[in-house]
């Protein structure tokens, strides 16, 4: 896999392609101060290797937002050791911790998108944050083409469906190609359908290109694109199986049995 | 920033542009907070441009006055060999008097009695060169004739040639008009006539007010010959001429006639202070507005804004995009603030005959004042942008 623009050209990380995406060793993490102090994660060891989808999932609360913008750079790490793309985030500047967030691609529940730009506009925002984006009309155009909204790029978010405006969203996060994607419920705000061809989009996206996603989702219908899943339950890895692992372990009969059992 | 003239996406100015009605409002806002300073500097501006306007239309680089005269309203005349005595210096070009008088104007439709300025002067000097006068000479010769400005207020009735009526309880002709406008010290306004007739009506007006004669003027003017050295003029004159009389240049900053006359209505009224607290208000007023519009906008487009730290923008480039709202606000509002206040000074200026001016330098510093003020209300909003917390974003 190449190594992004970006990366080779931002001053904090050089895109180490041999490291795993993602590793953790050992992390804690609270929310809080003095009395209130509350542990939200525990004592978390994870690696995502390249190339792998891997879905996170857990009941509300369990630390699975959090673990996520951890791990995006978005919030500084206490405890413990946490590598992305090969750099370490522990004991970052917040400076830092910025040039680390322009190799990750980012998939909101929300779309937020800005109105006032068109779906190509927006897409080249994030091309922009790139040293050189002379060519950010056509690398925005071409994404969008991949994402099937040719017709659709000089079209504002207002005129645009759900399902497009994330996928617009989608483009605006692969656009810089990544190596790593973090997506937070991409599928909450869409119908059935639109869900299933976004995830799908992203899976072929991932595969051809050898991309890390790490998705969270509570959504069943689209366990199946996952190369992994990950349980997490009060802020401890409950689980970490393949697809067909959990399926057996997870099936809402066993679950109930234990539950007579306890 | 950009490579092969590719610029960057203008968010600023999308963002802004976005919502035509909205973007309409806040240029409104800003373009009301721009009245405001420019009314209110307007006022402040015209007391002190229309009580030197009449100073600055004295054809003259040098003026005599009373060392009591400090200013215009004060009727203290000075002895007119004073002027025969600056008239020997080498580079006095020609000396003129100027006789002045404030006197009761009896309006021809109301018979109310009203006090106005008259301006006298030989017809010979050109003392006051208005195009009234010239066109007028051979009628301001006549006894008892006058010309009256036709910016006077109009309480002094018609404002046109061929009224008759009663100056200082004698019968006046005004026989053609000027332009001058009014001020502080002209009452209604001002007329003009030969220094013969001003003779006529204040050599003896009676016991209670003072006999005139041209043995005294009100006003010296100078007139020094091209290349002179006014400065060096002004001085000589001051050391030769004894020390009843002060010698000043007509105008400019510094020692003249013209600062001396601002000075005065600087320092001894509290106007100036009241106009300048309303334009200070005013700017504050503006800072809310701008900083409502700004924060507003931040406010709708909070995740977007959390969004683009998340992708990597800094702190920085959201800062950029609120400054250059601001700064764009701070233009676009300028502009339409300034054209209505145009309009309004023009209004103000043809109803009550002050001078307001707006010139180039006076628009330059209100509009700094409209950039520091939507630069402040910009630093205030920006500080919520900053705060913005990209891990808000998820969940």
């Amino acid at each position: 896999m190449a190594a992004s623009p970006a990366s080779s050209a931002t001053e904090t990380s050089p895109d180490n392609s041999a490291a795993p995406a993602v590793q953790i060793r050992h992390l804690n993490y609270f929310f809080g101060t003095g009395e209130l102090r509350k542990q939200v994660l525990f004592d978390i060891n994870l690696d995502l290797p390249r190339g792998q989808i891997v879905i996170m999932t857990g009941p509300s609360g369990s630390g699975k937002t959090t673990l996520l913008t951890l791990i995006g750079a978005l919030r500084t790490v206490h405890a413990g050791s946490l590598q992305v793309l090969g750099q370490e985030l522990m004991g970052l500047s917040s400076r830092k911790l910025v040039g680390v967030r322009r190799n990750i691609g980012f998939i909101f529940q929300a779309h937020n998108l800005f109105e006032s730009l068109t779906a190509a506009q927006n897409v080249e925002m994030a091309v922009e944050l790139q040293p050189q984006f002379h060519a950010k009309r056509t690398q925005a155009t071409e994404i969008l083409g991949q994402l099937g909204l040719d017709n659709r790029v000089d079209y504002k978010p207002e005129s645009l469906s759900g399902g497009q405006k994330q996928r617009v969203a989608i483009a605006r996060a692969l656009v810089n190609q990544p190596p790593l994607i973090l997506a937070d419920e991409p599928t909450a705000a869409l119908d059935k359908k639109s869900g299933r061809d976004v995830v799908t989009l992203m899976q072929k996206l991932a595969k051809e290109d050898n991309r890390t996603i790490l998705m969270v989702t509570h959504d069943n219908r689209i366990l199946d694109v996952a190369d992994r899943i990950i349980n997490l339950v009060d802020g401890y890895i409950e689980s970490d199986e393949t697809l067909d692992t959990f399926n057996t372990t997870h099936d809402p009969k066993n679950l109930d049995q234990q539950m007579f059992i306890l | 920033m950009s490579i092969l003239g590719i610029k960057r996406t203008p968010l600023a100015w999308l963002n802004l542009t976005h919502d035509r009605r909205k973007f309409a409002t806040s240029m409104a806002g800003v373009g009301f907070a721009v009245l405001l300073m420019f009314l209110f500097t307007g006022f402040k501006n015209a007391l002190y441009d229309s009580q030197v306007q009449v100073i600055n239309r004295l054809n003259a680089d040098i003026v005599i006055i009373n060392r009591l005269k400090n200013n215009m309203f004060v009727p203290e005349p000075f002895a007119r060999r004073r002027l025969y005595q600056a008239r020997a210096f080498d580079g006095v070009a020609a000396t003129y008097p100027l006789y002045i008088s404030d006197v009761r104007w009896k309006n021809p439709v109301t018979q109310q009695t009203r006090p106005v300025r008259v301006l006298a002067f030989n017809l010979a000097d050109p003392v006051l060169p208005l195009p009234g006068v010239q066109a007028n000479l051979a009628a301001l010769k006549l006894p008892n004739t006058a010309l009256i400005d036709t910016r006077a207020r109009p309480e002094v009735g018609p404002r046109k040639a061929g009224v008759v009526t009663e100056l200082a309880d004698r019968q006046v002709r005004i026989v053609g008009t000027i332009s001058l406008g009014t001020d502080f010290a002209s009452g209604n306004g001002n007329l003009i006539m030969s220094d013969q007739n001003f003779l006529r009506y204040f050599a003896d007006r009676g016991p209670e007010e003072d006999e005139r004669s041209f043995a005294t003027a009100d006003i010296g003017l100078i007139k020094v010959e091209p290349g002179a050295d006014v400065d060096r003029l002004v001085q000589q004159l001051s050391e030769f001429l004894p020390n009843d009389v002060k010698v000043m240049r007509r105008s400019g900053p510094g020692n003249s006639f013209e600062a001396q006359e601002r000075d005065y209505w600087r320092e001894s009224t509290n106007i100036a202070f009241v106009f300048s607290l309303l334009t200070v208000m005013s700017f504050f007023v503006g800072i809310i507005l701008v900083y409502q519009i700004l924060y507003t906008d931040v406010a709708d487009h909070w995740s977007e804004y959390a969004t683009l730290k998340a992708m990597g923008y800094s702190n920085r480039f959201l800062l950029g995009v609120v400054i250059q709202e601001a700064v764009i606000l701070s233009v676009l509002g300028f502009i339409p603030g300034m054209l209505i206040s145009r309009l309004l000074y023009t209004g103000a200026s043809n109803a009550i005959g002050l001078v307001f001016l707006m010139t180039p330098e006076r628009i330059v510093n209100l509009y700094l004042a409209t950039f520091a003020m939507c630069l402040i209300s910009g630093a205030i909003a920006v500080r919520k942008v900053q705060s913005t917390d990209p891990a808000e974003v998820f969940g």
